[in-house]
């Protein structure tokens, strides 16, 4: 495989209360020996953001799409319109661009199955995998989909969960040993987090 | 590099439903109940015998909480 065909785009909200679905997302992606990308992995602010997601698009093979947050779950509730924003120009990757963008897969999520066609009625017909805003469910909706799209077979989604939470227990180790205190946890920045993922992952899981 | 540190035992959200007790770096489990508390009984009981660390995850996989239930390989250093 070389990068394209590695190289996973992951869209999803930002905010702390996705952050540790986002972490088993991240995770689940690594450990089946792909690369996820992200905006948070690109910190030039010379770089207009839209710039920085078109090239993270046109570089990645697969896209992971979650629309959780076009939903509002509270009152006065801001919709979050960049996640579905991104979507359309991978999908527009995918059916106008000729090349390797053709072998394009996309991936959607949400919170519930049907909440969503409401909201963004073109999706009318499109599957969306669901995770209930559960990391467990998270992980076995992305292992299963990466193992139907690509690989045939792979690791069960339940040795996936079950070394997610051995790695958390030596992240929250080694973040500590690194001058973190156990509040500054919810806060250490995604792309250290990846860092030391990759890290425990070569280590772990050969 | 990450360091190996106390062998451990995780009680974590089981993939079933209900909640798993696992040794750390096991693909399996060693226990499955139905609810968190039986799973933390149970998991004390085995770590206490095999003097593990016994480490309780929330249902996303975070650490809430751990035990300690043998030698400590790596203790706090005495800043003194």
């Amino acid at each position: 495989m070389d990068s394209f065909d590695k190289n996973v785009f992951i869209n999803c909200s930002f905010d702390d209360d996705y952050r540790e679905l986002l972490i088993s997302l991240l995770f689940t992606v690594m450990y089946l020996g792909l690369n996820p990308r992200i905006a948070l992995e690109r910190f030039d602010s010379g770089e207009t953001r839209i710039n920085k997601i078109l090239k993270l698009i046109s570089e990645s093979r697969f896209g992971i799409h979650d629309i959780s947050k076009i939903v509002s779950s509270k009152k006065d509730e801001v919709f979050h319109m960049n996640m579905p924003f991104e979507l359309g120009i991978d999908y527009g990757c995918t059916k106008l661009l000729k090349g390797q963008w053709e072998t394009k897969r996309i991936l959607i999520l949400g919170r519930e199955q049907y909440r969503y066609h409401e909201a963004l009625s073109d999706l009318s017909g499109s599957d969306i995998k669901h995770h209930d805003d559960e990391a467990i469910k998270l992980v076995k909706v992305v292992r299963d989909w990466f193992i139907c799209e690509v690989f045939n077979k792979g690791p069960s989604h339940k040795r996936i969960w079950y070394e997610y939470n051995d790695f958390m227990n030596d992240l929250s180790n080694k973040l500590t040993t690194q001058g973190y205190e156990l509040d500054d946890l919810e806060t250490a920045p995604i792309p250290e987090i990846m860092s030391y993922m990759q890290e425990w992952l070569n280590k772990n899981n050969n | 590099m990450f360091m190996s540190k106390r062998s451990t035992h995780h009680v974590v959200k089981s993939p079933d439903g209900g909640w798993d007790v696992k040794k750390g770096g096991a693909s399996r489990k060693s226990g499955h109940f139905e609810t968190k508390k039986k799973a933390e009984s149970w998991g004390r009981k085995v770590s206490e015998k095999q003097r593990t660390e016994l480490v309780i995850h929330g249902k996303d996989g975070r650490i809430q909480r751990a035990d300690s239930h043998g030698k400590d390989p790596l203790p706090p250093k005495d800043k003194k």
